[in-house]
């Protein structure tokens, strides 16, 4: 029996849950319409036999194993099974195109690919001639492959039946391979989502890892009755922390949805109680509510109207510090039960107590508008070279706009021009097969995150911006481009904004109108259209987003105002390299590319 | 090969008014084969079809399913026979969910009486169950989760030829009648049919029969192409056969000067 104390890599944590939970649930997949549970023994007979039968075909130390798919659990077997073989697990984007996924196949010298279906399956097939290293295609769901002649594909089926024949006969392999396992094996590998140039591939070790674990979960409590949804790609560090790493630690449960279609419906059926998102997700909520909402009946809209201010107020007295008096509990009690509860029931966030969002700056008007209705965001702050964490606010009601205070076992400082450093166990081993890429990161035993922070007198951080993105304008002023973004990004039209203004005397936007929003607006007005590129067209689309950007500008400072802007006429696309993977915008690409427009606003 | 014999349409003539609409049109597949029935507008292709589904009865030659005679059957008989049809047109209940839809293609594996099912007795639940089981299968096979619930009358036109597809597959039928599947459907949503068409071909023994104008289509994924013209059949084989027949190019270009 392993002691609490040599559970120092993800393979033993697994192991020691499987034996403490047993027949509890772990994972839950909704299939056939149903959600079928799979409790801790399953989960790790599946990772047993998909090991051993990993094993039998031949992967060993430090071999790489890419999966290429949308989550699901066989992403978290392979993933799993993978660490334990002491090998590394590299996640792929599944909206990657043929040739992302090539590079990052190639790049991390994979030499098994978990592939989920048949789209992803193609990508691969079609690179594979490059792939001189690349053994094993093992497909997950076989459908419409069955007669694929390819000699590299497996199915996922036919490598777990090859573990189970092994297990007959060596029924105690498998738990002393996990007791092998060294916290300083490299466990995965994160490639960045590579905003400024190719993404590269951090590598993240186990002792990385059970640090990120310790560190998060002393602000964020979490626990074994706790239940979420993987929603976002598990490839990205900060879903792997939450569907991964976490459970791992206190055996809370994780959801698949159906599909990425149906990933609200399943929310609302599931209603998490810790939810990760990104700010994308939040906005987009936030818009689909405020949209509906003038299509509501007038009883509804009344109550939205009422409530809404109230629930503001509310959440101003929290912020302030101040307890909430028995007249505003009242009617917020009141609120709750007339318009909260079912908008919150709505989105799928009923029951949610933890809810965190990442990757990306929020802005403050969101997290006023979700303040209001009773669900208090925390804004992380973290970056894949420190294992998705690196900040955190404790306690739900602490400054807006601040990601808090440093967990536990990091240690801070902010350089001389701003930049964030941190120095920890959490810091990753450096780039894979990028000994210059990992050099100009690591300095010195501190990792220099390339973000630019402030800290308050109570030394809680606020970031400023990516030191790269920061806007130096033609007085010489500093200006961070992501809060005005953001401010603009409020508007239920306006879907991505991309201001500019290096150099220059003012600040100019190019911004992509959200589709559906303004469709439906454009509908109501009466007006015609026949796609994207004629709605953007259209003089009062442009009129309707100067009102919302004039809206925008009464919150900025003069300097920081947009003064001209440019309605994109195609939406920004990861296939045309404008946006990442987690869609974050490639500001230079995409200022390259639309040099011309750009120029005709100065 | 599998025999070609599996079903046969033998000889058919049909006449409509004086207007002789098929003149000893005969064709056979065999099992899990796709066959398209091509021709120019007019040349009698739907025709076939409702004589198949039994809704014309042809005054002479006979269709034959695994060698049993079933041209004079009623058209519900032939459905309970294992031949379900799509039809050009969407033909479903709009006002009825995605779900409720399919399980009226499941009709035929119904058993449970009047009485039973009125009070969801033990057997009538788990027949429910079962059928509702399968009607699930279908909705991931064609990857419609997330409109399940939906009425059908809401949903795009894609997406409800695609639901009607559905309704076809859960009859678990033999023999599957396509009547131009992606007319009308912009290229994303033919692309999706197309791709479904091959995965029921692969993943089920089901043997397709299907109309289609797209040649395109057509070419990529028929296993043999019939062509029909003024209701007699002119060629018959493989794509690469008639795509360059003369007889073909005659048909849909008019004859050389």
């Amino acid at each position: 029996m392993l002691s609490k104390m040599s559970a120092d890599t993800l393979p033993k944590l697994f192991l020691e849950k499987v034996r403490a939970y047993g027949n509890g649930v772990a994972l839950r997949e909704k299939q056939l319409g149903v959600w079928r549970p799979i409790t801790w023994n399953e989960y790790y007979d599946h990772v047993e036999t998909f090991g051993l039968g990993c094993r039998r075909l031949g992967l060993k130390l430090q071999e790489k194993v890419s999966i290429l798919g949308d989550n699901c659990p066989e992403w978290l077997y392979a993933d799993i099974a993978t660490e334990t073989l002491r090998g590394i697990a590299v996640g792929v984007y599944p909206t990657n195109t043929v040739e992302q996924v090539k590079y990052i196949l190639e790049n991390s010298a994979s030499k098994f690919v978990v592939v989920k279906d048949q789209e992803q399956l193609d990508k691969v097939l079609r690179v594979k001639a490059d792939l001189p290293i690349l053994e094993k295609i093992i497909v997950i769901d076989m459908k419409g492959v069955r007669k694929y002649k390819d000699p590299l594909i497996i199915s996922y089926e036919d490598v777990e039946e090859i573990g189970r024949e092994i297990r007959q006969t060596k029924p105690e392999l498998f738990a002393g391979i996990i007791a092998e396992t060294q916290a300083s094996d490299i466990a995965i590998i994160v490639y960045t989502s590579g905003t400024t140039g190719p993404p590269k591939g951090a590598m993240l070790s186990h002792s990385n890892i059970t640090a990120g674990q310790t560190g998060f979960l002393k602000v964020l409590p979490i626990i074994r009755e706790d239940s979420l949804v993987s929603s976002l790609p598990l490839c990205h560090v900060a879903e792997r922390m939450f569907s991964l790493f976490l459970p791992m630690k206190v055996g809370c449960t994780i959801n698949f949805a159906e599909s990425v279609a149906t990933m609200q419906a399943d929310m609302i059926e599931i209603s998490p109680s810790i939810f990760l998102t990104v700010p994308r997700m939040l906005e987009k909520m936030h818009s689909t509510i405020t949209t509906k909402i003038k299509d509501a009946n007038p009883f509804k809209r009344w109550a939205y109207k009422l409530c809404m201010p109230l629930g503001e107020k509310v959440s101003d007295i929290r912020l302030s510090g101040r307890k909430v008096g028995l007249y505003y509990s009242a009617l917020f009690l009141i609120s709750y039960f007339l318009l909260f509860r079912p908008l919150r029931n709505r989105i799928g966030l009923l029951q949610v107590r933890e809810c965190v969002s990442g990757a990306a700056p929020l802005s403050k008007d969101i997290m006023k508008f979700f303040r209001a209705l009773g669900i208090r965001i925390k804004e992380a702050y973290g970056c894949t070279e420190s294992t998705g964490v690196i900040s955190t606010p404790e306690g739900e009601d602490r400054k807006l706009g601040s990601v808090g205070k440093p967990v536990p076992g990091i240690e801070l400082r902010l350089a001389d021009d701003g930049e964030i450093l941190i120095r920890g166990d959490l810091v990753f081993k450096g780039y894979y097969n990028d000994p210059e890429g990992s050099r100009s990161v690591l300095k010195g035993g501190w990792l220099y995150t390339g973000d630019v922070g402030k800290l308050d007198e109570d030394g809680d951080l606020f970031i400023v911006d990516r030191k790269k993105e920061i806007i130096i304008n033609s007085a010489g002023k500093n200006i961070a481009p992501s809060e005005i973004e953001n401010r603009l990004k409020f508007s239920p039209f306006i879907k991505e904004a991309i201001v500019i203004g290096e150099g220059r005397k003012y600040l100019t936007a190019l911004i992509q109108v959200d589709y559906e929003n303004v469709a439906n607006w454009a509908q109501k007005e009466d007006m015609p259209f026949t796609n994207y590129k004629s709605l953007v067209r259209n003089f009062r689309v442009y009129g309707l987003i100067e009102r919302e950007i004039a809206e925008a500008n009464k919150n900025l400072a003069r300097v920081e105002g947009i003064k001209k802007f440019v309605l994109l006429d195609k939406e920004l696309d990861q296939d045309d390299g404008e946006v990442t993977a987690t869609m974050k915008v490639k500001r230079q690409i995409i200022e390259k590319k639309y040099r011309d427009v750009i120029e005709t606003m100065y | 090969m599998a025999p070609l014999n599996f079903f046969e349409v033998q000889d058919i003539h049909m006449r409509f008014a004086g207007i002789q609409a098929l003149q000893g049109v005969s064709f056979s597949v065999a099992k899990n084969e796709l066959l398209a029935v091509i021709g120019p507008n007019g040349a009698g292709k739907t025709t076939i079809f409702n004589i198949i589904n039994g809704v014309y009865h042809p005054y002479i030659g006979k269709i034959l399913l695994e060698g049993k005679d079933i041209t004079r059957l009623k058209p519900y008989k032939i459905a309970q026979a294992g031949i379900a049809r799509v039809f050009q047109n969407v033909e479903l209940f709009k006002n009825m969910t995605v779900i409720d839809n399919l399980l009226l293609g499941r009709h035929r594996f119904l058993k449970s009486s009047f009485l039973s099912g009125s009070f969801f007795l033990g057997k009538c639940m788990r027949e429910e169950m079962e059928n509702r089981r399968r009607v699930e299968e279908v909705i991931e096979f064609l990857e419609i989760e997330e409109v399940r619930k939906q009425m059908v009358k809401n949903l795009p036109f894609g997406l409800q030829k695609r639901v009607e597809l559905g309704r076809a597959l859960c009859m678990d039928p033999l023999i599957l009648l396509l009547d131009e599947p992606v007319a009308g459907m912009n290229l994303e949503e033919k692309e999706d049919i197309v791709r479904f068409i091959l995965d029921i071909k692969e993943e089920t023994e089901t043997t397709i029969i299907m109309i289609e104008h797209d040649m395109e289509v057509v070419m990529d994924i028929a296993d043999r192409i019939c062509v029909i013209d003024f209701g007699a059949k002119i060629v018959e084989g493989s794509p690469e056969v008639v795509q360059n027949h003369p007889k073909v190019v005659e048909a849909y270009l008019g004859p050389e000067d």
